[in-house]
């Protein structure tokens, strides 16, 4: 049996929120939900799909407990996994930076060999730039809670759905 | 992020490791502790904290070799210098500004960092202004052809300072090795950034410039800063142009200890940046990735406190700046005529114009010492020379590398100056500081950050420039091309200011600044240009000293004190009062202002007890008031009368002809004046 994990920081509010609504929709158990401040490498590779939770902190830079992991992460092998990104912006304040951080992220997955899954449309969003765009898509799901939180359920809600079929 | 990995958490070599986090740890405690010396009244009143750009200070310091690079930090570069070399006894030297400290004895205001010795810069507090110096530095390092770098550092918000644009694109213009790091924490004292300027990182309203790299980092993390600037570095030198380093940092504490961030950040963003302290983090990783024990850490850690401890005690026992010292390197000394101690001479030739005069006199500077250079704007363009034609020919013989036109940027051509200048002290510069005088505005702030430092660095440098404006009105030219403006620069210390009226005296007062340490203003009169009534004789080797008058008529009955235009009005005043057997008036043209000649002044008062002062600019304000005072304060005694002074009117200069007359001084006026005077 697959194992599969959300990994994001128990340290945040609004991150810890939205994993809790992707689990719920899930409607899984089977999902763990793991602390990424407290990620080791040997807990990150034994998952097969990780849905991580990467917040864009600053002008575009990924939370200090993305960044340190990074070291680690460039030298795993990540070959037959999947990944899928959520992650929170703000179109309105950070708009030269939105969702960079699941950008940055994404690319440094792929560099190790990772699929990347759940990519989502960006129909409905107002944003200047994003490094989280490949192909008119985002590279996950994006969350603006400071401007579009009433459209977070349904976000959420599509997007597990996609994910139930990509990750099978 | 920096996509080269040199240096990274598992490949940096251990010893490595351990130095940065020892300067990264005793920078830090220097750091928090300097706020404690000004609580006890020690010292240390202004302190910028750095907390949280510790990464690319580190990376700053790293990278720069002081045998080959040129630093330019600014106020909050404590780890920066470090890094690059002061040691922690010279960090708090500054911060308490002990006569020992090495970037100028406590002169300057602390948290200043410099070694001048070792090409780390004494910089001034004006933010950004230092970007201007690194350019002119990079000019000379690349006209002398020797490897290196300059590297200016600065605050986000800085940026929005005009001179900075115009150094970057000077910068990107000439080609010049400079890396432009920009430290981002969000704040120009209390204001965001997006009050400075529309994008986020204000490194990309550069993205347009031809021939500038621009780079990103993470200024909070070690690596990526490292791995940035080395790539920066090495990019330089690879493509011969210039770079912009844009690295996001945080603010951790309050912008000075004048500041209280808490009144404009909440709680939340307050633990935001805590949570990204680079010390921590940089701890962390050396930690988690097994490259030191706690043990290994605690060892490194109580290190770097007996350093600081040591250089604390060191400190407090340094000795405190002489209050008699003030008057100590307030300008260099000047080059010394042997021939012309007077600033007199006898030949007998054909009369040359003023014009011919400074034409002769830069080119035969320019054959007698090849380090020296000229700028300025409309200065070589084939056979234009200037916008009065003063350094016509001088770019054929000379060559582009040493004369050559600058932007119409009055504060890059004076602050470019004032970088090169710091290559060595054999190079002597002369700009066209502005196309006529009262441009010279727009460089206002370079100059008076160049007035003082020589004074500000313990004379550890000298900007050694001649800065030629053509000065004054009698052309009809109106406002900004008819004004004096010596009335405003005169008073700062630290420069020269000479004002010749005839050929020969302008041939040997050039001559002497070209030749001489230091800054000069060097005004030229240019209605008198052309002017066959200044036109004289003058002597190839001619050299006049600086603060020494010379005496044009000789009298008995009326002295007249005057410089620039007017001296050859006061000269026909005098002729016609001798020939029409009115009376007897001395004429004392001063040639320099600072340093005034007290003697030659207080000798004809002495002589005559009567004393006009005459001059171009205003009355009310201008250099004749200070003539005037010193005269009561030092020969009250001898005067038979009030001393009277004759200028223009307290308005601007017309453009009309007939406003410009109704303005300036003229013979008539100076004449009623005089005659008041004698029948007094």
């Amino acid at each position: 049996m697959k194992k599969n994990a959300i990994i994001y920081s128990f340290n945040t509010k609004k991150t810890s929120k939205i994993a809790a609504q992707i689990q719920e929709a899930f409607n899984s158990d089977s999902i763990e939900m793991v602390n990424a401040e407290e990620i080791t490498e040997e807990l990150f590779l034994s998952f097969d799909g990780i849905i991580m939770g990467v917040a864009t902190w600053f002008d575009g830079e990924l939370p200090n407990f993305w960044d340190e992991f990074l070291p680690a992460l460039e030298e795993m092998d990540l070959t037959g996994k999947k990944f899928a990104l959520f992650g929170l912006g703000d179109q309105k304040g950070y708009p030269e930076n939105f969702l960079d951080g699941v950008g940055i992220m994404g690319e440094i997955l792929e560099s190790q060999g990772a699929t990347l899954v759940g990519f989502t449309s960006t129909e409905g969003y107002e944003f200047e730039s994003s490094r989280a765009l490949r192909n008119d898509q985002f590279m996950g799901l994006a969350i603006d809670y400071e401007n579009q939180s009433s459209m977070n359920n349904q976000r959420i809600a599509d997007w597990v759905d996609q994910l139930k079929i990509e990750f099978a | 992020m920096s996509t080269n990995k040199r240096y990274s958490i598992k490949k940096t070599d251990k010893e490595t490791l351990a130095k940065w986090l020892k300067l990264m740890l005793v920078g830090r405690a220097i750091d928090d502790r300097a706020p404690n010396y000004l609580k006890q009244a020690i010292g240390w009143s202004y302190h910028a904290p750095y907390a949280g750009h510790d990464g690319i200070q580190l990376a700053i310091g790293q990278v720069f070799d002081r045998e080959h690079d040129h630093l330019f930090p600014y106020y909050r570069d404590m780890l920066t210098t470090h890094s690059a070399g002061l040691s922690a006894e010279e960090l708090i030297l500054n911060g308490i500004s002990r006569d020992t400290d090495v970037a100028g004895g406590g002169r300057h205001m602390s948290n200043h960092f410099a070694k001048p010795e070792w090409n780390i810069h004494n910089v001034s507090s004006c933010t950004g202004n230092h970007t201007l110096h690194a350019v002119g530095l990079a000019r000379a390092m690349k006209k002398y052809k020797v490897p290196g770098v300059a590297i200016s550092s600065q605050g986000e918000s800085s940026v929005s300072e005009g001179y900075v644009y115009e150094a970057i694109n000077g910068a990107s213009n000439e080609k010049l090795p400079v890396i432009f790091v920009f430290q981002d924490n969000g704040y120009g004292i209390s204001v965001p950034k997006a009050d400075q300027t529309a994008n986020r990182k204000v490194a990309n309203n550069f993205s347009g410039f031809k021939n500038l790299k621009i780079f990103y980092c993470n200024g909070k993390d070690v690596f990526d800063s490292m791995n940035t600037m080395a790539e920066a570095k090495e990019y330089v030198a690879e493509h011969e142009h210039p770079v912009i380093v844009h690295a996001n940092c945080v603010r951790i504490h309050s912008h000075s200890n004048s500041d209280r961030h808490d009144l404009y950040r909440d709680d939340y963003e307050l633990n935001y940046v805590r949570e990204y302290d680079p010390l921590a983090k940089f701890r962390r990783l050396l930690i988690r990735y097994e490259r030191f024990t706690e043990s290994e850490l605690e060892a490194i850690e109580s290190e770097a406190k007996m350093v600081v401890k040591a250089a604390h005690k060191v400190g407090m026992n340094a000795p405190q700046p002489k209050p008699e010292s003030i008057h100590d390197f307030v300008i260099p000394e000047p080059y010394l005529s042997d021939r012309y101690p007077e600033g007199l001479h006898q030949h007998k030739g054909e009369p040359k114009k003023l014009i011919e005069g400074l034409n002769e006199t830069l080119k035969a500077e320019f054959r007698h010492n090849p380090d020296t250079f000229i700028w300025g704007q409309d200065v070589a363009h084939k056979e234009k020379g200037g916008i009065f034609n003063v350094t016509k020919g001088m770019q054929q013989e000379f060559g582009k590398v040493r004369v050559f036109n600058g932007p119409i940027a009055e504060d890059y051509i004076m602050g470019t100056a004032n970088g090169m200048s710091r290559f060595n002290d054999k190079l002597r510069i002369v700009v066209e500081g502005a196309e006529f005088a009262d441009y010279f505005w727009p460089a206002m702030e370079q100059f008076v950050e160049t007035s003082h430092d020589y004074w500000r660095s313990k004379g550890q440098y000298s900007p050694n420039i001649t800065v030629r404006l053509a000065s004054g009105g009698y052309i009809g030219g109106g406002l900004y091309h008819s004004q004096n403006i010596e009335s405003s620069l005169t008073p700062l210390p630290g420069i020269r200011v000479v004002y010749p009226s005839y050929a020969d005296d302008a041939a040997g007062l050039l001559r002497t600044s070209i030749r001489s340490k230091g800054v000069t203003l060097f005004l030229e009169p240019k209605a008198l240009y052309n002017s066959p009534k200044v036109a004289t004789p003058i002597p190839d080797d001619f050299e006049v000293p600086f603060g020494k008058a010379r005496l044009r008529r000789e009298g008995s009955d009326l002295s007249i004190i005057t410089y620039g235009n007017t001296t050859p009005m006061c000269v026909d005043l005098a002729d016609k009062l001798m020939k029409d057997s009115i009376a007897s008036v001395e004429v004392l043209d001063l040639r320099s202002l600072s340093p005034l000649d007290t003697d030659a002044i207080l000798a004809t008062v002495k002589k005559t007890g009567k004393v006009l002062v005459v001059h171009e600019d205003k009355v009310f304000g201008g250099f004749g008031g200070e003539i005037a005072a010193l005269i009561n304060d030092m020969a009250f005694e001898y005067l038979d009368g009030p001393v009277k002074r004759v200028g223009s009117t307290f308005t601007p200069v017309g453009f009309n002809r007939i406003l410009e007359a109704a303005v300036l001084p003229n013979i008539e006026r100076i004449e009623k004046a005089a005659t008041e005077l004698l029948n007094y």
